[in-house]
């Protein structure tokens, strides 16, 4: 600690601490420019010069750190003349186009200036000019370089938070100008990280561009829609139109870090094919009906069934309230256990992966976990899933020099701030993680012998597991060399873990084995639906209910859709949930889809299922909700409402809680109050005062109910069959800029990227002299549909990717139920 | 004097690694290697030496700064930028004698435990590159490059990195960001070079001319470096004379050798018998003199207390006929086109009194153009990152102190004086 | 598209630095030797030996004033320093007369694309002033004669 005065206070900050921090602690503000946390200092734009008794100097805030027992001052009549003297400058080239600016009005310049002077201005030459029109360099990001102060923090915060570092200084001195390569398109993110940290008016959002000012503009705080990572947004709106998505540094625990998703994704609400009236099937039409007859219809064909002839998904993007709802409902009301929240995942999976990942054990945050003397990030294409602990792991272990290491089955931005990489084959990392944990009982074998499940990692060889999963033993040797370094490990572990049931019974006996050799272990599941863990906290699954515990058996949403190919459900309650398009296997999903005798959907949008309805119930989008989302960390945040849905749309809350009304007379009163019902139901809610915790949320507290670890035992897979030049393992996931089909709706979003793409490895392409771009055709499973190529460099050689995302070209047709890892043919086509 | 310095510029074949052998060439070395690091650095700080470059450092204490530990990997980088105008010393020893200055390096490589030196060479001098490029070839034949140097286990690669036009390049961090591939920008400090230098490894940069006195100081001695010249800043100093004068040149002369001396004596006085109006003792950064300071001794210090400096020894004459605001005109036009661009004041600064110069010096000045300028001196002096702007600022005080009247006069009569 | 020749020096370039990116500079030079100008592919190229983003490789390009970035210079790019010292001794009423003989303004090059003509800033050659650089060399103590005659032996 040290302890300092400033402006004649005495305060006492950590080493290390920036005079700017410092200050700012003691209650000071110094003005700054080029400044931005979370990226490299560069003491540049001179503005938050300040006095350091002793020092002839005035010396930067913003990158000088405190020294003991000096005095210092932020205020004094020469720190007041030098902040107007860099103002004058910074104004002598600035466009001063205020008027048709983006920025005005909450731009960092004006304000500064308004604060600071000059009164007036002495420049009176010609002024330097970059450009006479506004020019693009993405769909989404716009430039005026007139207006540019050369604080480059688009290029730092390119660079170091979000990892592309596409933009670049071109040029000298004045005429220096922060753009794209050759001023070109970029092929980049496209996640506005420079727009956002931009002071000015350079960097601007084109899809905002005179669409308002902001003082016309109505806000309101919520949760981004798409990943589970659960990053803070502020949402804002013009005539009942939302026209912006911001992050703000002094909001959520993203400050204002968001990806494509979170900042473009907005205008879901907007899209003109929204539903906007209930839809019952007369014939083979939809007419529209009034609310009171849908309710009405859907209660009788809930109510009137055999209950085990029953069931209903739910969508994990509701909010807490709304699934809590949805499961009483199912389970109270019409008194079936079939209650499922994702058609992808296979439940007991579900239930493996929640006990290996400790999630009932309690929260834990990104922040907390790159406190670890390692990172091991497993199962997730975090980049592309959740890009913002991408940017998270990247900027603190660059900055605190913490250990990353990444085993995955595709290559992805992050591998280039890990220190070991592990590639292994789809779906094998069961495979990899048991050979691990065998490897670490080969030394450790007295502090592992009571892990319960090891006998486990001894009963299968090393060889032939590292030869299912395709991984040097080197490689895993230098990884368990880390685990032992280590004393404090983190482990994220992704998606792949549900897509592919082996993983999580090495996952949960990899953790315990860590534990038992004394390490602190911490674990962060990454998922990609918004409100994917809070739909588990709330019970909606078929193996546990609210705050995980236990519950007669029901059927999960593949067990109900394979009674509905026998022609033995009677009805579906199927709430924001696309399971035509997510159900790997799209011909399965929807003959049993058409089976089922009333089939009901609540959307917002005509999908693949609710094409196959009997009954639509059109329902509100994110902007339109409030009410609470617990993101993966634990974390619950409070959303709130920013526009009117159109038409008739009533919340998913507002429409369950008609049925729960209509079928038990149960009054369901507010959002609120049920939050009241989950705190007394749930445990690990008990006692969470979301007012209390602000934007930054509360976190959920240990459940007094855990899951069993389980799983599946790893097999050594058959390795397999892709001998022929052109065919491929294929796997899915999500793309950057999509997130389920519901982003899909959103125009900006799907104008990032027109068509469909495949990707496979360089090794591959140079060898079918298949290159970057080309167009190619995959085919398997009968289908086949046209993509684009892309190649990367360090892919598995006979691994393709093609995200799940993709209307025109839905990936579950290349899937047939039973066969987790299908295999696909690839081959280029001339138009 | 006796030359030193430039005792082989002009000998036939003195690029050679022959003649230089001839002539005693590293022997110097071969004398280090039997010395340890640390007798090396003390004898360079018992000799007084003091960059060449422009501050005047003292080189052996910056040496002392080299942590000693061997695991850490350390690097040397000479500083062949030469871009203060004016200055033209270090291209006459890399073209006329680069072994001097390889034997230099070798020695301070080998007394600061580096594993690689680059030389740092200016784009425009692509003849000394190829120069410098052969000779360290021919330094490596010999050994005295590359594994186990003079059997003593040291090991040292060195490589020339051209610049490619860029002034701010001369400056040390910036130097730095260059020959790591990167925008020639000043990088913050600390940490220090000798600490967090080249690929954030401990480094020593030093420019030609004092690398390439440490020969002789090992052959000589550091006594009989501190005799010549003034107690504070000893040794041999190569001046540069260039302007209105009869004999523009290079000048090997003991530090603290009065400017006086320097034009009359050694360059041949004022040309064309026009009057003396005024100098430039230390390449454009450094504020003028005129007549009545030309006593004074050039070195470190006694310029130092004049107000300006002896910077790197580019002394520019200039004579009744010369124009004090194209002069300045000239000099700060140099320093807005050579701003990196980092910091505002330097940036916007510098680019800002060009533009009222120019109009001063074409004649379209306005009332309040010299309060301006004078004001926007103080605006960006001691506020900027590095002292590249500084520079600026002094070379344009130097002038409107001086010659204040010549800038009314052109405020007013729309024309020049002189 | 980078020469075989290019590519294997410009792989010998890197073996001299730490990091792969510090050979961007010279890279670009030897590029710029060789095709007298930096392109967009060219930087692309670069780029892609290295390992490096582009953007990295056109922020060089673009800082350092000796790059001819997109602007092909004739055969001869002749310099004349336009600093003090130079301008002491006469540089400008040289450069007009330059311009003269060359038919052209400065920043211009022959129809015939042998000649450009530049001012640039201090060369270093200050006790030899005026001076210019015809691409590699220096030519010094110049006189309105001295570079009639260096003008028209031009190639
Ligand atoms: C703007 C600027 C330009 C400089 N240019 C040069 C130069 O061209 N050559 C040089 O040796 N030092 C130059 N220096 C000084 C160097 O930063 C550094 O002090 C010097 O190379 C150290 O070497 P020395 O101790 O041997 O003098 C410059 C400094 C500044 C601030
Ligand atoms: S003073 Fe600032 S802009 Fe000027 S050269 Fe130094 S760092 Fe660059
Ligand atoms: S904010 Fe400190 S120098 Fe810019």
């Amino acid at each position: 600690m040290i302890t300092l005065k400033i402006n004649n206070k005495e305060i006492t900050v950590k080493d290390g601490t920036l005079i700017l921090d410092a200050a700012k602690e003691a209650g000071f503000d110094i003005p700054t420019f080029c400044y931005q946390a979370r990226i490299s200092g560069l003491g540049s734009c001179r503005m938050c010069l300040i006095e350091i008794e002793g020092q002839k100097k005035l010396q930067p805030a913003c990158i000088t750190p405190v020294i003991p027992g000096v005095s210092i001052l932020t205020e004094s009549s020469s720190i007041s003349s030098m902040r107007s003297a860099m103002l004058e400058f910074l104004l002598s080239n600035h466009a001063l186009d205020c008027p048709v600016c983006d920025k005005a009005g909450e731009c960092e310049l004006q304000d500064m200036v308004y604060k600071h002077g000059p009164r007036n201005g002495r420049f009176d030459e010609v002024k330097i000019r970059f450009h006479e029109e506004d020019y693009a360099i993405s769909p989404v990001i716009g430039k005026n370089s007139n207006r540019c102060g050369q604080c480059t923090r688009c290029v730092r915060v390119c660079r170091e938070i979000v990892g592309r570092g596409v933009l670049g200084v071109m040029g000298r001195g004045a005429h220096q100008e922060e753009t794209s390569f050759w001023k070109t398109e970029l092929d980049c993110d496209h996640c506005g990280m420079c727009i956002e940290v931009c002071p000015v008016g350079c960097f601007m959002r084109r899809p905002y561009r005179y669409k308002a000012r902001p003082w016309d503009l109505k806000s309101s705080d919520t949760v981004c829609p798409y990943c589970a990572t659960g990053c803070r947004i502020t949402v804002e709106s013009r005539n009942g139109e939302v026209v912006r998505s911001i992050a703000r540094n002094s909001n959520g625990f993203n400050e204002n870090m968001l990806c494509a998703r979170g900042r473009f994704g907005y205008d879901i609400s907007n899209n003109a094919d929204r539903l906007t009236t209930p839809l019952l099937k007369v014939g083979v039409r939809f007419e529209p009906v009034s609310w009171g007859r849908a309710i009405e219809v859907l209660k009788e064909a809930l109510m009137r069934p055999a209950p085990e002839k029953v069931g209903g998904v739910a969508s994990a993007r509701l909010t807490n309230e709304e699934l809590y709802l949805f499961q009483k409902l199912m389970r109270k009301v019409v008194k079936t256990p079939n209650v499922d929240s994702s058609s992808r995942w296979d439940a007991s999976a579900v239930a493996s992966f929640i006990s290996a990942t400790g999630m009932a054990e309690g929260p834990s945050t990104a922040y907390e976990c790159m406190e670890s003397d390692m990172t091991f990030i497993v199962g997730s294409q975090i980049s592309d899933e959740n890009p913002v602990i991408d940017y998270i792991v990247r900027y603190v272990s660059a900055a605190a020099r913490k250990a990353v290491v990444i085993a995955s089955a595709r290559p992805m931005k992050l591998d280039s701030s890990a220190h070991l990489r592990l590639r292994h084959l789809p779906g094998r990392l069961g495979s990899l993680l048991l050979a691990a944990v065998s490897m670490l009982n080969k030394d450790n074998s007295s502090k592992l012998g009571n892990v319960k499940g090891i006998e486990a990692a001894s009963a299968v060889s090393v060889e032939e597991l590292l030869q299912s999963c395709g991984v040097e033993v080197s490689d895993v040797n230098a990884l368990i060399e880390r685990f032992k370094r280590a004393e404090t490990i983190s482990i994220m572990a992704g998606t792949d873990f549900l897509r592919y049931k082996e993983g999580s019974f090495s996952l949960g006996l990899l953790i315990a084995s860590l534990k038992a050799m004394g390490k602190k272990i911490r674990v962060l599941p990454l998922l990609d639906r918004s409100n994917q863990r809070g739909a588990w906290d709330m019970g909606v699954s078929p193996v546990f209910g609210p705050g995980y515990e236990a519950v007669s058996r029901g059927m999960s949403c593949e067990e109900m859709l394979e009674k509905a190919a026998l022609g033995e459900m009677d009805a579906m309650y199927v709430v924001g949930e696309d399971i035509a398009a997510m159900y790997p296997d799209e011909a399965f999903a929807k003959a049993s889809l058409s089976k089922v005798k009333f089939l009901a959907v609540q959307a917002s949008f005509m999908t693949e299922t609710a094409k196959l309805a009997h009954l639509i119930l059109p329902s509100a989008v994110f902007v339109e909700k409030s009410g609470t989302m617990t993101n993966q960390e634990g974390r619950i945040q409070a959303v709130y409402p920013l526009v009117k849905p159109p038409g008739e749309v009533r919340t998913d809350f507002d429409i369950i809680a008609s049925l729960l009304d209509a079928a038990a007379s149960m009054a369901v009163g507010s959002s609120a109050s049920v939050f009241e019902e989950i705190k007394k139901q749930v445990s690990s809610y008990a006692g969470a005062e979301i007012s209390a915790g602000g934007a930054k949320g509360v976190m959920v507290k240990a459940s007094d109910k855990r899951l069993e670890r389980g799983g599946d035992k790893p097999e050594p897979g058959v390795p397999f069959k892709t001998d022929k030049v052109n065919s491929y393992i294929l796997v899915t996931g999500n793309h950057l800029y999509y997130s389920g089909t519901l982003s899909s709706r959103s125009s900006i979003l799907s104008g990032l990227l027109k068509e469909p793409i495949v990707e496979i490895s360089k090794l591959r392409a140079d060898e079918t002299g298949l290159s970057d771009g080309d167009k190619v055709i995959v085919s398997g499973n009968g289908f086949s549909a046209k993509f684009a190529l892309r190649v990367k460099a360090n892919a598995m050689k006979d691994v393709c990717f093609i995200p799940e995302n993709f209307n025109d070209a839905p990936v579950n047709r290349f899937f047939k139920k039973g066969e987790p890892i299908p295999a696909v043919n690839i081959t280029g086509f001339k138009e | 004097m006796e030359k030193t310095l430039l005792k082989n510029v002009g000998k036939p074949d003195s690029l050679t690694i022959g003649a230089y052998l001839a002539g005693g060439g590293y022997k110097a070395a071969e004398d280090a290697f039997k010395m340890t690091p640390d007798e090396l650095i003390q004898r360079i700080k018992d000799s007084g030496l003091r960059g060449r470059g422009g501050a005047g450092f003292s080189t052996g204490l910056k040496w002392s700064f080299i942590p000693k530990d061997p695991t850490l990997a350390k690097y040397l980088c000479c500083n062949a930028d030469e871009g203060e105008p004016g200055t033209f010393k270090d291209r006459v020893i890399m073209e006329n004698d680069p072994h001097l200055l390889i034997e230099g390096m070798i020695i301070t490589s080998y007394a600061i435990g580096a594993g690689a030196a680059y030389i740092y060479i200016r784009g425009e001098f692509a003849r000394s590159a190829k120069i410098l490029e052969q000779a360290i070839l021919e330094a490596y034949a010999k050994g005295y490059l590359g594994g186990n140097i003079f059997g003593s286990g040291f090991s040292l690669d060195m490589h020339v990195h051209r610049g490619f036009g860029a002034y701010i390049c001369g400056e040390e961090t910036a130097l730095l960001e260059s020959i790591e591939g990167l925008r020639g920008q000043p990088r913050k400090k600390p940490p220090f070079p000798a600490l967090s230098g080249l690929y954030a490894k401990p480094t020593v940069i030093n420019n030609v001319e004092t690398l390439a006195c440490v020969p002789f100081i090992i052959s000589k001695g550091a006594d009989w470096f501190k005799t010549i010249g003034p107690e504070k800043s000893p040794g041999p100093k190569l001046y540069c004379v260039s302007g209105h004068v009869n004999k523009p040149g290079i000048f090997e002369l003991p530090m603290g050798t009065s400017l006086r001396e320097i034009i009359y004596n050694h360059a041949g006085g004022v040309r064309h018998g026009k009057k003396f109006k005024a100098v430039i003792p230390g390449g454009v950064s450094a504020p003028l003199l005129i007549e009545k300071d030309l006593d004074t001794p050039m070195d470190f210090d006694s310029l130092a207390q004049k107000g300006t400096m002896l910077g790197s020894g580019g002394i520019i004459v200039m004579d009744e006929t010369t124009c004090m605001v194209k002069t300045a005109y000239i000099i700060n036009r140099f320093f807005s086109h050579e701003s990196c661009g980092k910091c505002t004041p330097c940036r916007e600064g510098t680019t800002w009194m060009t533009k009222i110069l120019r109009r001063l010096e074409s004649g379209t000045g306005r009332q309040g153009d010299v309060e301006l300028l004078e004001d926007l001196c103080g605006n960006i002096f001691g506020r900027t990152f590095c002292p590249l702007s500084d520079g600026a600022v002094m070379a344009l005080r130097g002038a409107l102190k001086n010659f204040r009247e010549e800038f009314v006069y052109h405020v007013e009569h729309k024309k020049c004086m002189a | 598209m980078l020469s075989a020749n290019l590519i294997e020096e410009i792989k010998k370039i890197q073996a001299r630095y730490h990091s792969k990116k510090s050979a961007c500079m010279a890279a670009m030079q030897s590029v710029q030797r060789e095709k007298g100008f930096l392109s967009k592919d060219d930087m692309t190229d670069v780029a892609r030996l290295l390992e490096i983003e582009p953007v990295e490789v056109e922020e060089v390009g673009a800082f350092y004033t000796m790059y001819n970035v997109e602007k092909p210079v004739g055969r001869n790019h002749v310099q004349v320093c336009r600093n003090l010292s130079c301008s002491l001794l006469g540089a400008e009423h040289l450069v007009r007369h330059m311009e003269k003989v060359l038919g052209i303004k400065t920043g211009q090059t022959t129809k015939d694309g042998k000649v450009t003509l530049s001012l640039v800033e201090c060369l270093g050659s200050c006790g030899t002033a005026p001076m210019m650089q015809i691409n590699d060399d220096y030519y010094e103590n110049l006189t309105e004669e001295k570079v009639t005659v260096i003008l028209k032996g031009l190639k």
